[in-house]
């Protein structure tokens, strides 16, 4: 039996050995959010935080979550950040496919929870390994952006 | 893409518990943060049973100062480095290498011991420490032993560990006020890529002389390895743009680079010139600052 807190709670359930964190939460546990690109750590659209930092889910064993923190954007979609976050997103079209988006979401919301005021210069090193094939960028990094200037002038 | 192997995963809270696991376990690896060892695994056939993963191991997971040397145990992660004052202050070139690397993912899984065990080519961990004469304590149940960082590589992807040894711990004699250093890499993206070329240079000053120099490059050999030769034209001299031009020309013929898919030999030995300027310029302006 494998031990976990998923999103704020514990959770019991069968993992394999050789299974990974990103097969565990989607084929079993149910949590569609979390997505299979290039399974080998280079697209970023696994994301998920671990013990609250951003981290690869295909590349991570499912055995070795045992005891640990993991947090996706169906927990973390409430949270003041990422409501905030969700809303720039869709305002400034930084969601075309939306195939990166939820990894492109985890990825901003570390930043942002560390680093309240980002420059442009640490937006893009934030999401360095986050892929997107539609977007170019541009309305990602201005989406992050405008999160971050609102949530500053909600305070 | 392969599925991966049907090993089984074993989690020891120490490092004796660990070593008496792959001494006697039979084909059993070790696993620090995945981030080279699952992309393998599913790339190629890899002939695994077991996988013992160091991460609950704390004894091998620290960063500190102690007897005059900087000592940061196996487990230590590229996102630790990043965040630590000591390395950012005294060893900006291994500062800089592991900032450089993959992408905030990566950082926060891929350890120092990992890139080494590794054993790339182009591991960006390799030539800062290189320049900074690191040693690496290897260790095995009954044994331990202490190698020269270079001695980990015994060629392309492969390291000199023996199947029951362990990479423990890597450090460096603390670099005294007034020393420089810095690393610089040429990738093709800026983020989650392979160095095309990497290098690193350290370099003490005395009274305008320069008394240690030590440069070191990636990608253009089998393994990381240093430029003595370019090192012997710059100490006991007194530092200048014109010298360090001289000697950056010089390591472009010391390098034994390889035509692969991503870049070419001419390419890489052009690379290694610009590199070793900059990273010697750099490493020699921080010494005056
Ligand atoms: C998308 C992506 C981007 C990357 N970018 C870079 C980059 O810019 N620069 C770079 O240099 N690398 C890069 N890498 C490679 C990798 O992330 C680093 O080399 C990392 O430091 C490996 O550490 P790890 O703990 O994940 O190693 P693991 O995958 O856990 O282990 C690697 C190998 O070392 C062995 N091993 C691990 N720890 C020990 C130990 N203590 N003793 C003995 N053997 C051990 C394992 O058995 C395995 O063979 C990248 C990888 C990916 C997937
Ligand atoms: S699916 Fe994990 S990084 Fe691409
Ligand atoms: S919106 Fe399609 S990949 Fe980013």
């Amino acid at each position: 039996m494998l031990r976990f807190k998923l999103n704020g709670e514990w959770i019991e359930c069968e993992a394999e050995h050789n299974e990974t964190l990103l097969d565990l939460l989607r084929e079993k546990l149910g949590i569609k959010s979390v997505k299979r690109g290039c399974n080998v750590g280079e697209c970023g659209a696994c994301t998920v935080l671990l013990d609250g930092r951003p981290v690869n889910s295909c590349l991570l064993l499912a055995p070795l979550v045992e005891g640990r923190s993991v947090e996706t954007l169906e927990g973390l979609r409430d949270k003041p950040i990422m409501r905030e976050l969700i809303e720039a997103f869709v305002e400034d079209g930084a969601i075309q496919c939306g195939f990166c988006t939820p990894g492109m979401l985890i990825s901003a919301y570390s930043l942002l929870s560390r680093n309240p005021k980002p420059s442009e210069e640490e937006v893009r090193r934030a999401i360095a390994g986050n892929l997107c094939r539609c977007t170019g960028y541009v309305n990602i990094v201005k989406a992050i952006l405008d999160a971050s200037e609102r949530l500053r002038s909600e305070d | 893409m392969r599925p991966l192997p049907r090993f089984r995963v074993h989690r020891p809270e120490s490092l004796e518990e660990a070593l008496e696991l792959l001494a006697t376990l039979e084909k059993a690896k070790p696993i620090a943060g995945g981030t080279d060892l699952i992309p393998l695994m599913r790339e190629v056939k890899v002939d695994v049973k077991h996988l013992i993963d160091l991460s609950r191991i704390e004894e091998l997971n620290f960063i500190r100062e102690e007897g005059g040397y900087i000592r940061i145990g196996a487990t230590t992660t590229l996102s630790d480095l990043v965040e630590s004052e000591l390395i950012a202050s005294k060893a900006p070139a291994l500062w800089e290498a592991a900032a450089s690397m993959g992408s905030p993912q990566i950082r926060n899984r891929g350890t120092i011991g990992g890139n080494l065990c590794n054993a790339s080519p182009a591991a960006d961990l390799g030539p800062p420490l290189l320049a900074l004469e690191a040693e690496a304590e290897i260790r095995s149940l009954d044994e331990s032993r202490c190698i020269p960082i270079g001695e980990v590589f015994a060629g392309p992807k492969v390291n000199s560990l023996a199947e029951d040894e362990l990479l423990t711990e890597v450090r460096f004699k603390t670099p005294p006020q007034g020393a420089g250093s810095a690393f610089e890499k040429i990738g093709r993206r800026k983020a989650v890529t392979l160095a095309l070329v990497n290098a690193a240079a350290y370099i003490e000053v005395e009274d305008k002389t320069c008394r240690v120099a030590r440069l070191a490059l990636g990608a253009v050999a089998d393994r990381p390895m240093r430029l003595g030769e370019a090192e012997e034209m710059l100490r006991g001299k007194e530092l200048s743009e014109e010298l360090i031009e001289e000697v950056s020309a010089l390591c472009s013929k010391l390098v034994r680079p390889i035509d692969d898919i991503r870049a070419s030999a001419w390419y890489r030995r052009e690379m290694s010139r610009v590199l070793s300027r900059r990273v010697l310029l750099k490493a020699w302006r921080r010494c005056k600052a």
